[in-house]
């Protein structure tokens, strides 16, 4: 027996939540990707021809929307979970006939839904500038879903977890925008040294940078099925701890 | 009723879900609070000591969505809250955000919502703790009404006078235990007192002073 009910309220409150702070939401990722097209893109860019077998602003319109659907999907689920928590309010859910997995997939539908939305904003900015579309629309979307799915779970578990606000901004700082950047937003692995190389491997978010990217140029640095794989493991790993978590009621119940 | 640390929170806390249990049962109107939750949770509703509204909704939306969340369809939800602000004299304020409310309208604003979804069991915790006298009053008549109209009521105080002029049988907890639990002139008669004050001190080990 599912509280369908009980679940679409909790999306639409997480829905409206997101409205209330809609400037918040979106013009940071749009003026973010248009400085950034403008800059890489455009201007700087106008002295590379081609990187990875297309033209740079092409390579790097995809690493711009994968780090605009990270940033808004960990966004979304760490902060309205810790406000929650923060305000007491979270005791609304959790006193209610809603189940652990019910109150774990409305926050990460709010969240997926926020990381959709702006990385698509931002593609299609990059559209009117570039011109030029996804080669291949089910590993866009495939890749666009489970990244926006992995880092709403780590939004949770952040949100979880979170003693203050300073914690949430402590792993955004130091590990989700320097593996971002370092990832392969603005450049190509293939053009580090050997040994930044196989280092380089063992960040995860190259495996969905790349992947996307394929989805967007048709090439790539990485075996495809390897990002696939990648991303879709990291993802079910992430949302296992999230609902652990949340049915131990760790930091929701005494 | 019991000394602070008593246990009084932390019971109901077992009883809503909000603790999670490391032995024991509870069972509400006899469905068990874990194994059953779905029901059991449907058949409470909680104002709980501190405000604990969601920040981003309106008076008004706070009633629709919890409605949401115990499984009532929007259109009776929202037929629900228009009657509920009525009951509680709300409806003025129900586009407000509750940070713009008075002390005495949260508190009623606490009542309606734990009533949304129409349980056979309200619980209180310390509804009137820090509350002046006048709302005091306005409030045990909001609970009258309530519990004339066939709500079985559960809650702590730390006021005796609240507790003489409200319940029917009182429990006393110390330490974590239920110490006493009777019909309130029988438990004062079996202790031989004149009050429940003194019944209250011999059972929670305190003295007047003099």
């Amino acid at each position: 027996m599912v509280n369908y009910i009980g679940l679409g309220a909790l999306i639409r409150r997480e829905l409206k939540r997101t409205y209330m702070v809609i400037n918040q939401v979106v013009w940071p990722p749009v003026i973010m990707t248009l400085l950034f097209l403008f800059i890489f893109g455009l201007s700087l860019g106008s002295r590379i021809k081609t990187l990875g077998g297309v033209p740079y602003v092409e390579f790097l319109l995809p690493g711009l929307v994968m780090l605009n659907v990270i940033s808004s999907s960990y966004d979304e689920s760490s902060s309205s979970l810790f406000q929650q928590r923060f305000m007491n309010s979270i005791q609304e859910l959790l006193i209610a006939p809603l189940s652990y997995v019910e109150i774990v997939v409305g926050f990460l539908t709010g969240s997926v839904l926020r990381g959709l939305v702006i990385g698509n904003l931002v593609m299609l900015i990059g559209l009117a500038l570039v011109r030029v579309g996804p080669h291949d629309a089910f590993v866009y979307f495939y890749f666009m879903c489970v990244t926006a799915l992995l880092f709403s779970a780590l939004g949770m578990i952040a949100g979880l977890l979170g003693k203050t606000w300073d914690n949430l901004a402590i792993f955004t700082t130091f590990v989700i925008t320097p593996l971002t950047y370092i990832g392969g937003v603005f450049s190509s692995i293939s053009l580090l040294p050997p040994l930044f190389q196989h280092v380089s491997l063992a960040n995860p978010m190259l495996y969905m940078i790349d992947g996307f990217r394929y989805s967007y140029t048709g090439v790539g640095d990485i075996n495809l099925i390897v990002d696939a794989v990648a991303v879709t493991a990291l993802a079910l790993i992430a949302l296992a701890v999230a609902f652990i978590l949340t049915k131990r009621g760790v930091n929701l119940r005494v | 009723m019991g000394p602070n640390g008593a246990g009084k929170t932390t019971t109901i806390n077992a009883i809503v879900g909000l603790a999670t249990f490391q032995g024991g049962q509870i069972s509400v109107f006899g469905h068990d609070v874990v194994a059953d939750f779905r029901r059991s949770r449907q058949l409470v509703g909680l104002s709980p000591q501190d405000f604990n509204f969601d920040r981003y909704l309106s008076v008004e939306e706070i009633l629709t969505y919890q409605g949401g969340y115990y499984g009532v369809p929007l259109s009776q939800a929202k037929q629900r809250a228009r009657e509920l602000l009525e009951q509680f004299e709300l409806t003025d304020k129900r586009r407000n955000n509750y940070l713009e409310l008075s002390g005495g309208m949260k508190r009623r604003l606490s009542l309606a919502r734990a009533l949304t979804h129409r349980p056979k069991l309200l619980i209180l915790d310390e509804p009137t703790a820090g509350m002046d006298v006048e709302l005091r009053l306005e409030l045990w008549d909001f609970l009258k009404i309530i519990n004339a109209g066939g709500m079985t009521i559960f809650m702590t105080s730390h006021y005796l006078e609240e507790v003489e002029m409200l319940c029917n049988r009182v429990g006393i907890v110390n330490h974590g235990r239920l110490v006493a639990l009777e019909e309130k002139s029988k438990l004062i008669a079996h202790h031989g007192k004149d009050t429940l004050q003194e019944v209250f001190l011999e059972l929670v080990g305190r003295r007047t002073r003099g």
